[in-house]
């Protein structure tokens, strides 16, 4: 008995090892490390490190508008991108498991931009947003390519969240895709049977059982968009003046511009809290509606 | 069963040299820097290698034909030379490099305020040949307490670049020395048609770091102003230089391209060398961008007046982009000296600096000619020789005011404020970050 168990532990010690290893030396260690330092006032070169107590955090709350105003900025665009994304990714998902001849060369198309990576992709788009757009509105005249994109805060956010939903619904189609075809034929020909119209069959049969990948998708569209950094640094580098500055964006240049490495990694914490209370929630709430066909 | 065993030992044998070769790879570095540190006791006999990391990418390739040159008159020493561009990338990836013990034996770094956030790390550098050489206005920003800290590379003239042949063909015949002047000649462009201004207002470091770095330099002390301004008796707010200064900006943008703040600086100067603007605020670093686009183009630069006072308004700024510093913790600091003083003293180091590089040199020892460093470089020369000229004063500012400056400034450019609200954010941006 005593035999067997230690043989249990050594191989899960042999199996699982490794992973705790390389998760507590890249993930765990730092992540303490961050917390003991958002307690300091490191400037991220010097050798003195001094304890500050709560000094960051009470600088966070009591005199830091430019935080709260990027919080802002990266909340309403985890609204808008969460929900593009997913909508945009579902409605391509269902199109593409119809019978279409240019199926799998237009699911390939909509992926593309996801292997392209997001720094490219923002510069390739800010050429488009500046030189392209200008050059349409001369063409057609269009108000709306006359616009100057991403040169004020209304334009430079819809930018980013057009190019974050083009870039990212292609995965989350993917997502879709594979729970659409797990959707059993004979409920949906039941149902068909039974006299249900394509819209009571998406809303009542195919959206409840594809719930499992909803949770999934919503899971990973929250935290990519409240992590989002490359675009937001190829885009508009935050700029114009700061309107289009993301919270990852606002710690970054805390830490590396103000060189206030403590209160950077204060704000990265309090922002890892929020994030990690609103994902909780977000997986519970859809989780409780997953159901089984 | 036995199949069952076998699959796991195969597996586990796997996972071994996986992790085995994990351990390997750093004992193998281990082992080089033992050899290293080693061979810091023996002179001569082995070979050191010196890591230069610095974010100049125009030098990187005159850089790497120095480096054959060097090792060759040096055999026991071996250059390894790494650049990252842009300065808060190069800044975030330097403090990468020392965090994890990978720190480099030179670097560069910007003087004043970033001397002294790095100030633990540098090595005193005055007992050096060449520190006598350094003009008294290069030296400034890495000098502490008598000592000097690092070897500037050049002087950057900071102004607005114009082209010659445009303002000919408009009858503007002398520079504008006055911001009255400056209209002038703007709208005598205008009327032949040529877009006065190109404006890369999207730069943060046209703005924050170098344009408003006048404002500063045209105060009647501008060491006791940034010192008020840190301890709280000298304000921004209700200061006629910043109003001023703001009234060269409007300008600016009257006379300028649209969207100022979408355009970076590739986009201007692009529009410059193309003949599509007159003028743009760059420095004679410019010289190499527009000679790549069009070559043998006729152009000169004049500083950027903000009032009506000739005389205060016709001084270039100036500034030291990078130093070289070297890390006082490094095994091979002495090999890393004697690199500084082999490139500001051998010939071969003298001309990469002024021909190929058109670097305004640092050291008076290092001659300067007009052919050599370009148009730009001699304008720029001259007002050094006439001792017309600014230090650039951003250095002097606390870390990451530059940025705030640029996003407040940009506020004023979309009219987001008035002039009077942006002189309190300018304030507030200050307040903020000061130490």
């Amino acid at each position: 008995m005593r035999g067997s168990k230690s043989s249990q532990f050594g191989q899960q010690l042999f199996f699982v090892g490794p992973a705790v290893l390389f998760f507590t030396v890249v993930m765990i260690i730092p992540f303490v490390m961050g917390m003991y330092y958002s307690f300091t006032d490191w400037n991220g070169v010097s050798g003195n490190v001094a304890w500050v107590g709560f000094d960051n955090f009470k600088m966070i709350f009591t005199n830091d508008p430019d935080f709260w105003s990027s919080f802002w900025f990266t909340v309403r665009f985890t609204v808008l991108g969460v929900v593009l994304t997913n909508v945009v990714g579902f409605f391509l998902a269902y199109f593409l498991t119809k019978a279409l001849k240019t199926r799998n060369m237009l699911r390939t198309i909509f992926f593309m931009p996801n292997v392209i990576g997001g720094l490219l992709l923002g510069f390739i788009w800010q050429f488009i947003f500046i030189k392209g757009f200008a050059t349409m509105g001369d063409l057609t005249g269009w108000s709306f390519f006359n616009l100057p994109w991403l040169g004020d805060a209304t334009t430079g956010f819809w930018a980013i969240v057009m190019v974050f939903v083009w870039q990212s619904s292609g995965y989350l189609m993917v997502i879709y895709i594979a729970s659409l075809n797990n959707v059993s034929k004979e409920v949906l020909e039941a149902a068909e049977i039974d006299g249900a119209s394509r819209g009571q069959v998406l809303r009542s049969i195919i959206v409840p059982l594809i719930m499992p990948a909803v949770t999934v998708g919503l899971f990973l569209a929250i935290s990519w968009s409240f992590k989002m950094f490359d675009l937001n640094l190829s885009l508009t580098k935050g700029g114009p003046f700061k309107s289009t500055e993301s919270v990852a964006m606002n710690i970054y240049n805390e830490a590396f511009l103000n060189n206030r490495y403590g209160l950077g990694t204060a704000k990265a914490l309090l922002f890892f809290v929020i994030v990690a209370i609103i994902t909780v929630i977000q997986v519970r709430v859809t989780k409780s509606k997953e159901v089984e066909a | 069963m036995m199949k069952k065993r076998s699959a796991v030992m195969l597996s586990s044998v796997m996972l071994m040299s996986v992790v085995l070769a994990a351990c390997g790879g750093n004992n193998t570095n281990n082992a080089s820097n033992n050899a290293q540190n080693g061979s810091a006791g023996n002179a001569g006999g082995e070979t050191k290698t010196v890591k230069i990391f610095q974010f100049k990418t125009e030098i990187v390739e005159g850089l790497n034909e120095l480096k054959v040159e060097f090792e060759k008159e040096y055999p026991n020493i071996k250059l390894d030379i790494q650049t990252v561009g842009g300065g808060a990338d190069y800044a975030a990836a330097l403090k990468t490099k020392f965090a994890s013990g990978d720190a480099p034996d030179i670097f560069s770094n910007g003087g004043y305020a970033e001397m002294d956030l790095w100030g633990d790390k540098l090595e005193d550098l005055s007992d050096q040949p060449w520190v006598k050489d350094l003009i008294p206005l290069a030296a400034e920003p890495m000098t502490k307490d008598g000592k000097t800290y690092g070897m500037p590379m050049n002087l950057e003239g900071i102004g607005y670049v114009y082209n010659k042949d445009l303002f000919e063909k408009a009858g503007i015949t002398e520079t504008p020395k006055t911001l009255s002047e400056l209209e002038e000649a703007a709208k005598k462009l205008q009327a032949i048609d040529v877009i006065p201004f190109g404006n890369a207002y999207q730069e943060w470091w046209l703005l924050g770091n170098q344009g408003i770095s006048v404002a500063f330099a045209q105060q009647d002390n501008v060491d006791e102003f940034i010192a008020g301004l840190n301890g709280g008796t000298a304000s921004i707010v209700g200061n006629p230089v910043f109003k001023d200064w703001s009234n060269l900006l409007k300008l600016t943008v009257e006379y300028g391209q649209k969207n100022p703040l979408t355009t970076d600086a590739n986009t201007h100067l692009a529009m410059f060398a193309n003949g599509e603007v007159a003028m743009m605020q760059e420095g004679n670093w410019a010289q190499t961008l527009v000679d790549n686009i069009t070559p043998d183009m006729n152009i000169g630069m004049f500083p950027m007046p903000i009032n009506e006072d000739a005389e205060k308004n016709d001084k270039m700024t100036v500034g030291i982009p990078a130093n070289l510093v070297v890390n006082k913790d490094s095994a091979s600091k002495e090999e890393a000296k004697t690199f500084l003083n082999w490139l500001v003293t051998s010939d071969m180091g003298k001309e990469y600096i002024t021909k190929k590089w058109k670097f305004i040199p640092a050291l008076s020892t290092i001659e300067a000619n007009p052919e050599d460093i370009g148009d730009l470089g001699s304008d720029v020369w001259n007002y050094v020789q006439e001792g017309k000229v600014y230090g650039l004063q951003s250095s002097k500012f606390p870390d990451g005011v530059t940025q705030e400056f640029a996003s407040v400034i940009q506020q004023l450019i979309a009219d987001k404020v008035d002039e009077a609200g942006w002189e309190t954010a300018m304030q507030a941006a200050w307040d903020k970050l000061k130490k």
